[in-house]
């Protein structure tokens, strides 16, 4: 074996490892930041797949590294000081031109030029990650034989970070985020700078000084917005009125919260038609807009006067209380207030209202919003719950009459691929459970949803759910449910406990015409199953069958004008329109059960929302993916989870890319044959590794309530925890021996958390919010500091027998193989469920140890 | 103005394409039909008779043969209508070259032109007839009125982002002044559509063109009986067109029925026709 050249020595010491420190959590405050600006500007979806993406930058700086070996070996430590200089003023500098090319989703397959534009942002957001990779990846190559330390101040200053960042959110509006990532590296170049000279320290401080004065002034000073905001988010409508004003602004980890009032507003999410007719015409200015990230808005409204009251009966949310009058209610989601106004103005006899985002609750507390609001939360009929309802109902001995679950999350739901992986918790079949739970005897569940789809996938996802729920609940649980439905605007299901009188039913049915709306199911609705004859085939052939349409023309009366053809054959003769008839013929099956049911028949999957699989997102089955490529306009709504399937086949291509050359050319440095052991080693950790922290996140959402909290609490703790692992690894000597145990724990570890984690975080969620955090860190703690040796134990061999090409490649491979796992998480999760993450991570770890111990064997 | 508003007027106006590519030679006659058999004859007629681009009338005249294949457009005058309307003055410089492609464009101000084929197919569903008082809300492109204008002379038009009135109101005049007489019977103004147009109502038929979560009141109250509005529901991209029909009962009270443009039918929301120099030579997929 040949030895390696001896590389320019490290300045060691404290202060190289804060650097190390810093500007690996600098590298992470950055990925939020950015993550950030695309939630405000544009799209969250396109945040998550630049910056795992740009992640890229650490395989890329393996390679760059690898190439440049023997050049590195006489100017390692200026390549590091010019990378780590460059960080700052590339993040800036980006960001700010990035900013000239903004893309729009929505035009993605009609504008050529937009998948330019996503490019670009891609290229641009790469060059801080790769300058800031590079530094690390030199540093790491240059103090190979204290990779440890190292690699302890890395995970240490990352999750250090992860906090820090959570801090400045609530400080740091989005257009000013990147404050955080920049005073982290200016502080990690002036520890670096400060192990050379004074002289130096002074030029680092004074650079960075310029490079953030940069940043807080020249979008103002070029006219170049600090954030390029769509102009089809919400917000930027709302802006557009001409007496639009802002009343209200909060930051916090909990997003962007703004109101805007303006008399160009109008709510009445689901409003009958028949209100036209039947209610006096409302006072302008009723209304005032929340947006949160730019996406909205939820409509706020002020209390009406009696002479208008009758304008909540209108409404869908106000089902339940045609049944049950002076109720005593709970709220599920507060939002903008609507359900518990309406719940209110129907005589309720208490409110209680929960609210996972305590920003909302404090922005309807605050005296700039009290006339907006009417101070309801004043009202003393109405109680609160700072937290999230599913959680407070699976825990309280309280029980009620009603329990309102309506249009909550409006985005979510109504927005093509909004939040396509966002886990929606308040939905699943367990959840539903719980509010069943919670209602008193004859109490009754309302759920509401937006009904726009065409053909309809989520409704019917939700119908599937509610079924398998209140089949859970026992009794004769299809005379407890009642559904209604509104043609491309709402639905309302209905359960109630002990089920519907006919009195019951009598007076939803006359509600029901009142409305105008249909009755989809309730206890002995006539069904003809000829109606629905071939229903499901002319579905699956809406989308898949090639050719032009061939029923879409109006026929029959030969009474009209032109040429003979009328626009409207059935008027007169009214019928259900397919997706009522659909709806009909899917609760049909629901309720008989076997052969009936149609869910496995549909078009897309509609299968129920669980726990394990809480997503309104991923209805085209696996087997039908290749069949979108040339039709992908009929299925805009589900561009979110499209998305994750091309960033995870980009993540895999450019992997590859990065992986291979360094094994085909590189001269004499080439990586000879018989390293496949060492590839699959670090990158079933790297894959491993990034599975676990991605997956918990989604897991911890349920017991914390929101992502982001989540995400900074999973990554610190995993972080700060395997850092330990890293740095207890370099203590006792027989780690490398032990290795294949701690590993085989690792796997063991995941599996039991995949089976424990239900039970535990539904426990946790009843504690204090701190609580529930410490108990988030307590249960990473122990499997992530186990995480924390195989990586650093395994590098440390390479580096100890003198594999210095190896050393850079294996880093390479592991941050490759991160990001593929990244990209991989959400399709696992939605598909096979949260349980199959962790245990594709449970398998990753197991693979590593069969690969150990061939490396083990070859040496 | 602050700056961001007007960095995007400039944008905009610079983008817009020069208004010059029509030049009227014969004046606006409600009688005159362009032939709609032959690709070559049409576009000599319309060069002759409108002195539009032959190039645009090609494509127009492809787009055309696709509506009829999908059935997005079936009377005559219907049919005369799209015809007539050069989409291409309605659209954005940098989206000229895919002015009758299928898919919605960019206009600015988070505003689209629609795409052609629910342009005609929601303008054949409310069918207007001569002398008919048909509401536009959200004017937008002003493509949609345009083509309105050439079915009834009473077009009433509502916008309610001011830049944009002003600029879709340039675009009108420029036309005018070149000929197009046909846009005079437009009536506009800069307001919020939800409210209706109390002064002009009742309408026979009203055209919806912006999303919101529920039907307008005030719209249905300025409906005529038994007439007809189109509205889209839903964000951008995943837009389906509901067709509202008010009806009065015997004893006297409204109700509304609900349905879609496409009759109930379920179809293919996207036209899969492949053309080629007018003639259609299959689908996308073979």
């Amino acid at each position: 074996m040949t030895k390696p050249a001896v590389a320019e020595p490290l300045p060691y010491g404290l202060r190289l490892y804060g650097a190390v420190g810093t500007l690996a959590g600098a590298v992470i405050a950055l990925q939020i930041a950015v993550m950030r600006v695309f939630a405000v500007g544009s799209w969250s979806h396109f945040g998550s797949l630049v910056v795992s993406l740009a992640m890229l930058g650490f395989g890329m700086a393996s390679v760059l590294i690898f190439l440049l070996k023997g050049w590195l070996d006489r100017h390692g430590i200026d390549c590091a000081s010019v990378a780590l200089a460059l960080f700052g003023p590339l993040a800036v500098g980006t960001n700010l031109v990035a900013q000239l090319v903004p893309f729009n989703a929505i035009f993605l397959i009609s504008d050529p030029m937009q998948k330019w534009r996503l490019l670009a942002n891609f290229l641009l957001y790469l060059l801080p990650f790769l300058s800031g990779a590079f530094f690390l990846g030199i540093v790491f190559r240059q103090g190979k034989e204290h990779f440890n330390r190292l690699y302890f101040a890395d995970l240490m200053g990352s999750g250090l970070a992860g906090l820090a960042i959570l801090g400045a959110l609530y400080v740091l509006p989005p257009e000013k985020l990147l404050v955080a990532p920049l005073v982290l590296w200016a502080v990690a170049l002036v520890l670096w700078m400060g192990a050379a000279q004074v002289r130096k320290v002074s030029a680092a401080l004074v650079g960075a000084g310029l490079v953030l004065a940069g940043y807080l002034m020249l979008p103002a000073a070029l006219g170049v917005p600090d954030i390029a905001v769509s102009p089809y988010k919400g917000v930027s409508y709302a802006r557009n009125f001409p007496d639009a004003k802002r009343l209200y602004r909060s930051i916090s980890p909990f997003g962007d919260l703004q109101v805007y009032s303006s008399s160009y507003m109008h709510f009445a999410p689901g409003l009958s038609d028949n209100a036209a007719f039947n209610v006096p015409e409302l006072p302008a200015n009723t209304y005032v807009g929340m947006f949160i990230d730019g996406e909205g808005p939820s409509g706020i409204m002020r209390p009406l006067p009696p002479e208008d009251a009758a304008y909540y009966q209108y409404l869908p949310m106000y089902y339940p209380y045609v049944v049950k009058p002076q109720a005593k209610v709970f709220v599920v989601q507060f939002g903008g207030g609507l359900s518990a106004m309406t719940a209110l103005n129907a005589g309720a006899s208490s409110v209680t209202i929960a609210e996972g985002n305590p920003e909302v609750l404090r922005a309807f507390r605050s005296p700039e919003l009290a006339e907006a609001t009417g101070n309801i939360l004043a009202d003393p009929r109405v109680k609160e719950v700072g937290y999230d309802g599913r959680l407070y109902l699976a825990h309280t001995d309280e029980r009620y009459d009603v329990i309102d679950l309506s249009l909550a999350d409006s985005v979510g739901l109504s927005n093509p691929g909004g939040f396509a992986i966002a886990e929606k918790y308040a939905y699943t079949q367990q959840a539903l459970q719980s509010y069943i739970n919670g209602l008193a005897e004859g109490g009754v569940l309302s759920v509401t949803l937006w009904n726009k789809e065409e053909p309809p996938k989520s409704v019917l996802r939700f119908y599937a759910t509610m079924a398998k729920a209140a089949q859970a609940a026992g009794g004769d649980w299809a005379k407890s449910l009642f559904v209604s439905e509104s043609y491309l605007s709402t639905t309302t299901v209905l359960y109630k406990k002990g089920g519907f009188t006919d009195a019951d039913l009598a007076a939803l049915r006359q509600h029901t015409a009142d409305l105008s709306f249909d009755e989809v199911y309730s206890p002995g609705i006539p069904f003809d199953p000829a109606s629905a004859k071939g229903i499901l085939e002319q579905y699956q052939a809406s989308i898949f069958a090639d050719g032009p349409a061939t029923d879409a023309a109006p026929t029959g009366d030969a009474t009209t004008s032109g040429d003979g053809i009328s626009d409207a054959p059935t008027e007169g003769t009214q019928t259900a329109v397919p997706s009522t008839t659909l709806a009909r013929l899917v609760w049909q099956g629901l309720v008989q059960g076997g052969s009936a049911d149609v869910t496995p028949r549909y078009v897309f999957d509609i299968q129920p929302l669980t726990d394990d699989r809480p997503y309104f997102a991923g209805y085209i089955r696996p087997a039908d993916l290749l069949r979108t490529l040339d039709r992908l306009d009929t299925l805009q709504d589900d561009w979110g989870y499209l998305l994750l399937w091309a960033t995870f086949a980009v993540a895999c291509l450019a992997a590859a890319a990065l992986i291979l050359p360094p094994m085909m050319f590189g001269g004499r440095n080439r990586i000879g044959g018989g390293k496949l052991a060492i590839i699959l080693y670090f990158g079933c950790l790297g894959l491993g590794y990034i599975t676990v922290e991605v997956g918990l996140i989604n897991w911890f959402t349920r017991a914390l309530t929101n992502p982001t909290i989540a995400a900074s609490i999973v990554l610190s703790g995993m972080l700060v925890f395997s850092g330990l692992g890293s740095w207890v690894a370099e203590k006792i000597k027989s780690a490398d021996r032990m290795l294949p145990v701690l590993i085989a724990a690792v796997a063991f570890s995941l599996g039991a958390m995949t089976l424990a984690l239900p039970a535990v975080l539904e426990t946790i969620g009843a504690l204090p919010y701190l609580g529930r955090i410490v108990s988030c860190l307590a249960l990473v703690a122990p499997v992530a500091f186990l995480m924390g040796f195989p990586m650093a134990t395994a590098m440390n061999g390479l580096a100890a027998r003198g594999r210095d090409q190896m050393f850079v490649w294996a880093w390479g491979i592991n941050g490759s193989f991160s990001v593929i796992g990244a990209a991989a998480v959400p399709l696992i999760a939605v598909s096979f469920g949260l349980g199959a993450v962790l245990e594709v991570a449970a398998v990753a770890y197991a693979l590593a140890i069969l690969a150990f111990l061939s490396m083990r064997q070859a040496r | 103005m602050d700056r961001r508003s007007f960095l995007a007027l400039s944008i905009a106006a610079a983008a817009w394409p020069e208004l010059s590519k029509a030049n009227v030679p014969v004046p606006y006659d409600w009688t005159a039909n362009p032939p709609m058999d032959d690709r070559t004859k049409f576009i000599d007629w319309m060069v002759t008779n409108r002195g539009e681009d032959p190039d645009f009338l090609g494509q127009r005249y492809d787009r055309f043969l696709s509506l009829i294949a999908n059935k997005d457009i079936w009377n005559d005058r219907n049919k005369r209508a799209y015809l007539m309307t050069p989409r291409e003055e309605f659209v954005t410089a940098a989206n000229l070259s895919r002015a009758y492609q299928v898919h919605f464009l960019d206009i600015g101000f988070g505003v689209t032109i629609t795409g052609p084929h629910s342009v005609a197919r929601m303008t054949n569903t409310i069918d207007p007839q001569m002398g008919e008082r048909v509401l536009e809300v959200g004017t937008g492109s002003g493509y949609q009125s345009a083509y309105l204008s050439n079915l009834t002379d009473q077009v009433f038009s509502i916008e309610i982002v001011q830049k944009l009135y002003e600029r879709t109101g340039g675009i009108y005049e420029a036309l005018i002044a070149k000929g197009y007489s046909e846009y005079s019977a437009i009536t506009r103004k800069n307001d919020d559509g939800y409210y209706g147009w109390e002064e002009h109502a009742p309408f026979d038929k009203i055209i919806v063109t912006c999303g919101i979560d529920h039907v307008p009141p005030p719209l249905l109250q300025q409906l005529k009986p038994d007439g007809v509005m189109v509205i889209p529901v839903g964000p951008p991209g995943a837009q389906h067109v509901l067709k509202v029909v008010k009806q009065e009962g015997a004893d006297g009270k409204f109700t509304v029925a609900r349905s879609d443009i496409y009759h109930g039918s379920i179809v293919n929301f996207v036209p899969f026709t492949k053309l080629e120099r007018g003639k259609i030579v299959g689908t996308h997929s073979n």
